[in-house]
């Protein structure tokens, strides 16, 4: 498990979201524990994820929240 | 005639903006919703003989009282008669579409769901059952391609047709036996305060914990036995119970969308907004093109905006001239051509570069590619203390600050645009540019550009100061870290780029006229008494009150009247500076005068000064509107403030040196 903030382009499977705001926050875009997503730019910079159809630009401070796990 | 209230509402990146100027057209009206700093945008169409008013809601995700934006929703909903909701959803993104169409349903309205951008998704090879959706979610659905203007006239039938029925069922989400109870027993309690949400509204935004509910709730009843139902919810849910329900109206969603989904053979799908986004974000390219965008803005505001402003000035100064030779009594004259013409005249010549700028900047925002110019800003203004998007507005300043300020709408969170607007009038506009090129021309030959550089770079410092400094005092904890959609990217719908443009432009204009007007009486009043033949000099009350201020800058090396009615010449308009010098000292041995008033340092410290105070009466006027009287009147005295004590400093510390 690595966090969002640490990882390279890829894909990955959200296992958890710590802070709670946070966790509010990517369910209302709707981004999921469980789902599965494609990081297309790493950090440094804010992170860029995939899922579907939707595209999010996530700054550290959130990204440093979520944990991953990679899938093949 | 019949009227009728429509109100729209969708997520962000929906194409919301395009439908509702599809709709409207040009009969459209910008203000700010009574009390806050967001944006309100109204407008009409009328239909079969009946007049549509329609009300724009700020794009959100969400439907929460802890958001300004929001709750502005949620309260015009729940207030107002309002006899249809129009909901506008992504085809691209349908499921986050409908989970905001079951958020509003609960305030119980006549909804009709707006199902646009559907050849986006046709072209991913996905189409929906239309009729298939209708009877699972209980509204109408309309197709659209907005930025095709395609299905604009069916959405009008459908609003009328809409209006005429009375409130038929509406969708009505099942959250299971346990939650419904517990929402039940809240609205029991709920119900009592006589609250003025639906009270099954109010009790779903209790159990998620809504902090503004929750707060309301408190100030009126005993809360702990609604927080009791929901600690037991979460102890057999071992989750939140917010997330509990987020993840349920997902579930179903998710099972509603797969159901009408008829899949279609895919096209070969190119996956070009990833590779477009690698390269737009990329860190060393993604600032190189944000640069030669921002470069390409600048030169076009500027270079095509120019003949045009040229153009009006040349207008103006014919129209003088009629007034000059018709005879008119001298007074009136004096009014019409140095009070009216000169003044209102002034804010008349930004008419074609806030036109432009708006233009550029309505089609960075259609394109999607505002969302990646924060991605890559985001970095750099972190460090200061705002999020990406910031940046854009910021940088925009140093061409005119009046349209960069009108920028900051693009910011959601309002410290972020508080800050922005506070900041962006030290980013020296062009219009400071003049002064800095008359006395570098005299004083500085040899270094110009790195004098006027070093001024700009000045600028940005007190800019980035005054962020610390009053974000420090009046905002609690940092700037929110960035969380933004990116947008597919899409070609800009012309009309709608146009209309958008011209409705922000005129929107300033009668703003800033009226209130212009009014200052330019007033100025023209202290420029022409007591004695007329001596317009704006010592012996009229103008020169006394130049006078008066003068001592003020006694360190700061110019306090002669001549540099005080200048400056006050210059709230107006900055070009204004050089012009009054020109008055005063007369035009024939401007420099030489020049020369025997200032020195280089103290020259140096007028430019300073000239730097850091209010910009114009413009950006005042469009700092009042943005952020607030009060923070208008604050980032008035605080320029002036910071103006006076660098150019001071600067002053005392260089004469210090060159005496010692």
């Amino acid at each position: 498990m690595e966090k969002l903030s640490e990882v390279k382009e890829g894909k990955y499977k959200v296992i958890d979201i710590i802070k709670h705001g946070k966790l509010k926050k990517l369910y209302n875009m709707g981004i999921f524990i469980g789902d599965i997503i494609e990081v297309i730019k790493s950090s440094p910079g804010p992170i860029i994820i995939k899922k579907g159809n939707i595209t999010i630009g996530i700054g550290y401070g959130i990204a440093i929240d979520i944990l991953v796990e990679k899938v093949d | 005639m019949e009227e009728k209230i429509i109100a729209i509402a969708g997520n962000p990146n929906t194409g919301k903006t395009t439908i509702f100027n599809s709709l409207t057209e040009t009969r459209q009206q910008v203000g700010n919703w009574p009390g806050v700093t967001v944006e309100k945008k109204e407008g009409y169409y009328i239909y079969k003989g009946i007049k549509f008013n329609l009300i724009d809601l700020p794009g959100t995700y969400t439907l929460t009282g802890e958001s300004e934006d929001q709750k502005i929703a949620i309260d015009f909903l729940t207030q107002n008669k309002v006899d249809v909701l129009v909901i506008v959803a992504n085809a691209l993104q349908l499921e986050r579409s409908l989970y905001f169409l079951i958020l509003l349903s609960e305030l119980q309205k006549n909804i009709i769901v707006d199902l646009n951008m559907v050849d986006l998704a046709e072209g991913e090879g996905i189409e929906y059952d239309i009729e298939h959706l209708e009877k699972l979610l209980k509204v109408k659905f309309v197709k659209t391609i907005g930025n095709k203007n395609i299905g604009i006239e069916d959405l009008k039938e459908e609003i009328y047709k809409k209006c005429k029925e009375p409130i038929s069922e509406y969708f009505k989400f099942n959250y299971g036996d346990e939650i419904e109870k517990a929402i039940n027993e809240s609205g029991n309690i709920i119900e009592k305060l006589n609250p003025p949400y639906p009270v099954r509204f109010f009790a779903l935004k209790i159990l998620e914990k809504d902090e503004y509910f929750i707060n309301y709730l408190r100030d009126r009843t005993d809360y702990e036995t609604i927080n009791n139902l929901i600690l037991n919810l979460e102890k057999n849910y071992s989750k939140p119970i917010e997330r509990v329900l987020i993840e349920k109206r997902y579930g179903v969603i998710h099972g509603v969308v797969k159901e009408a989904t008829i899949e279609k053979k895919k096209e070969l799908k190119l996956h070009i907004t990833e590779k477009f986004d690698k390269i737009l974000t990329d860190n060393f390219l993604g600032p190189l093109i944000f640069l030669i965008i921002m470069f390409i803005i600048f030169n076009f505001v500027f270079l095509f905006g120019n003949p045009f402003v040229n153009f009006l000035e040349l207008i103006l100064d014919k129209l003088k001239f009629v007034f000059l030779s018709i005879n008119l009594p001298l007074w009136l004259t004096s009014l019409i051509n140095d009070g009216i013409i000169s003044g209102v005249g002034s804010v008349l010549l930004f008419i074609p570069n806030i036109f432009l700028f708006f233009f550029l900047f309505s089609i960075l925002e259609d394109t999607g590619y505002m969302a990646r110019a924060a991605i890559v800003a985001d970095r750099l203004m972190h460090k200061i203390g705002l999020h990406g998007k910031s940046a854009i507005p910021m940088i925009l300043g140093f061409g005119c600050n009046v349209p960069a300020i009108m920028g900051t709408r693009i910011l959601e969170n309002r410290r972020d645009k508080i800050l922005t607007s506070f900041s962006t009038p030290f980013m020296s506009c062009s219009a400071r540019l003049p002064v800095y090129l008359l006395f570098t021309g005299i004083f500085f030959r040899e270094n110009q550009g790195i004098i006027v550089f070093s001024l700009y770079l000045l600028g940005i410092f007190v800019g980035i100061l005054s962020i610390k400094i009053f974000g420090s005092i009046f905002f609690k904890g940092g700037s929110s870290p960035l969380i933004i959609e990116l947008p597919p990217f899409r070609m800009p719908y012309w009309k709608s780029v146009l209309i958008e443009s011209w409705i922000r432009t005129k929107s300033f204009l009668r703003k800033a006229g009226t209130i212009i007007f009014l200052g330019t009486l007033i100025l023209w009043f202290l420029s022409y008494f007591p004695n007329p033949n001596n317009y704006g000099t010592e012996l009229n009350f103008i020169g006394k009150i130049g006078k008066f201020i003068s001592p003020l800058f006694r360190f700061s090396g110019f306090d002669f009247w001549q540099a005080g009615i200048a400056l006050i010449f210059g709230i107006y308009a900055k070009e204004l500076v050089v012009g009054t010098f020109g008055t005063v000292f007369g035009i024939e041995n401007l420099q030489d005068t020049i020369r025997n008033y200032f020195t280089p340092i103290s020259a140096y410290s007028f430019m300073i000064m000239s730097l850091l105070y209010m910009p114009c009466l413009a950006t005042f006027l469009v700092l009042k509107k943005e952020i607030g009287i009060r923070w208008a009147f604050a980032s008035l005295f605080w320029s002036l403030f910071v103006g006076w004590l660098f150019s001071t400093i600067f002053y005392q510390f260089f004469s210090f040196l060159k005496g010692g």
